[in-house]
């Protein structure tokens, strides 16, 4: 559960003081906190994101590879539970969800 | 190998592989302590490439998998309370407790949810101001920012309803007590490229100095870590125990700053109970006194809830390197992913379930590897 998934960011913005941002993982985009990137990314880089938080800069080749190469892995867990769970973690989940 | 030549850049690999069976004139003991790498090791069955050359150890990597009992058994009693909404990464939902999993507390009417973030919690908590959520924060030095930032969020933003079940642990500290074990075997270690990112790599040089290990900072694909598994194989035989760092993609010395400054404000550094390994000094991380408020332990009072382990799981050996897994008598049949006996057969990151996925039934000398 270390491994972070590569994205590009396609929006920064400041809540409150709080530097937020969107990150499309292949298709799948996600709310992303960019406080310990703040100042160093900017929209169009990518990064390596790990539950919900950017820590790494990358490039596009190396985000691209490590992409493919966990899709190959079958790595992406943190992939899935973004499109499965994030939305329906605000719900309630009945006890035969996951 | 047949794992191998299904990935596209087998011929890099098969290089690789074919230089450290050159250069090794002996065979080495290393250990990888990334529960992603022991994923990919046994997949694509690079330990079977290398017999004769090296041996890999599968360490303490997976942080669901080194989540001690006890504590597992205090998520649990929080979790079947009425008024709170339980959430956790989805790994630890079905690891065992000493009666049953938070599936089961689900099942019997417990709130507990997957979440993909610890701000997805805490954002539960502010839509639910009628509960308390809590988060199970597991983890290494990777996951320790966010989790961080999640309780420094929460003070800043005034919820009150949200507390955290901290478990998580550190890295080095577990290194130095595998090395200081009388039965240590391992000579070289692959450190875990994106516990790096974070922390960099500086507290890892006195540890490779004191202890004359090599330590080689390496990323998870088999590219990497056969580079990795090269590097620190060519360190050993020219009798030099550095930090290198094989994962220059996304790790820099000091790693990530801002992240390492949020987790020193909300953690401190404690005494951590491993399963499998027991208690190791300074090895892991929990909330500092003025966070105190949230700490879910204080506030359901369960930090007196205490466990023994099974006799039955062999987790400690096996993460030790003592056992491989399909050595343990319980392996595959008492205890197989849909029914783990411990920790390790759970998540797929664990050394277990990795040998039982990739059909390591039988022992390297049966196998003949
Ligand atoms: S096979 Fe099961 S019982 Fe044996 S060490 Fe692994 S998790 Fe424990």
């Amino acid at each position: 559960m270390c491994l972070g998934i590569p994205g590009r960011i396609v929006e920064i913005r400041d809540d409150g003081g709080f530097p937020m941002g969107v990150v499309d993982f292949g298709g799948v985009k996600r709310e992303v906190c960019l406080a310990y990137l703040a100042g160093e990314v900017e929209v169009g880089d990518y990064a390596i994101v790990h539950v919900g938080f950017a820590i790494s800069k990358v490039d596009e080749e190396e985000a691209r590879r490590t992409f493919e190469v966990l899709k190959e892995m079958s790595q992406l867990d943190e992939l899935e539970w973004m499109r499965e769970v994030a939305e329906k973690s605000l719900n309630p989940q009945p006890p035969e969800a996951s | 190998m047949k794992y191998l030549s299904e990935y596209r850049d087998g011929r890099i690999a098969r290089g690789l592989a074919d230089s450290i069976k050159q250069v090794a004139t002996r065979r080495w003991v290393l250990m990888e302590v990334c529960g992603g790498q022991t994923h990919t090791i046994v997949k694509q069955g690079i330990d079977e490439l290398l017999a004769g050359a090296v041996e890999m150890i599968h360490g303490p990597g997976c942080p669901v998998c080194v989540t001690p009992l006890e504590q597992i058994d205090r998520g649990l009693a929080i979790a079947s309370r009425p008024e709170v909404i339980f959430t956790s990464f989805g790994d630890m939902l079905r690891v065992p407790g000493s009666e049953m999993d938070l599936f089961q507390v689900r099942s019997r009417g417990g709130d507990v949810r997957v979440v993909y973030s610890p701000l997805d919690a805490l954002e539960l908590a502010r839509r639910n101001p009628d509960k308390e959520v809590v988060f199970f924060a597991v983890g290494f030095e990777t996951t320790a920012p966010a989790n961080a930032m999640a309780v420094w969020r929460a003070r800043e933003l005034g919820i009150e309803n949200f507390s955290v079940l901290v478990s998580h642990v550190t890295v080095p500290p577990a290194m130095v007590a595998l090395l200081e074990s009388p039965d240590n075997r391992v000579q070289g270690f692959l450190a875990a490229g994106h516990v790096c990112t974070v922390m960099g790599w500086t507290e890892y040089e006195p540890l490779a100095r004191k202890y004359e290990v090599p330590i080689v900072v390496t990323g998870f694909e088999p590219v990497d870590i056969l580079e990795g598994i090269l590097m620190a194989v060519k360190q050993l035989e020219e009798g030099r125990h550095e930090v290198e760092n094989q994962y220059v993609r996304s790790v820099k010395r000091d790693g990530n700053r801002p992240a390492q400054e949020v987790v020193s404000k909300v953690f401190d550094v404690v005494d951590r109970q491993w399963r499998g390994l027991g208690n190791i000094p300074s090895s892991g991380l929990g909330l500092r006194e003025e966070f105190a408020a949230y700490d879910a332990e204080q506030k359901f009072g369960v930090h007196t809830i205490t466990a023994e382990e099974s006799e039955e799981c062999h987790a400690g050996e096996v993460l030790r390197g003592i056992l491989k897994p399909n050595q343990c008598p319980a392996f595959g049949t008492k205890c197989i992913p849909e029914n783990p006996l411990g920790a390790p057969m759970v998540s797929s990151e664990g050394a277990c379930a990795a040998y039982y996925n990739y059909g390591r039934f039988r022992t390297p000398s049966e196998s003949g590897a």
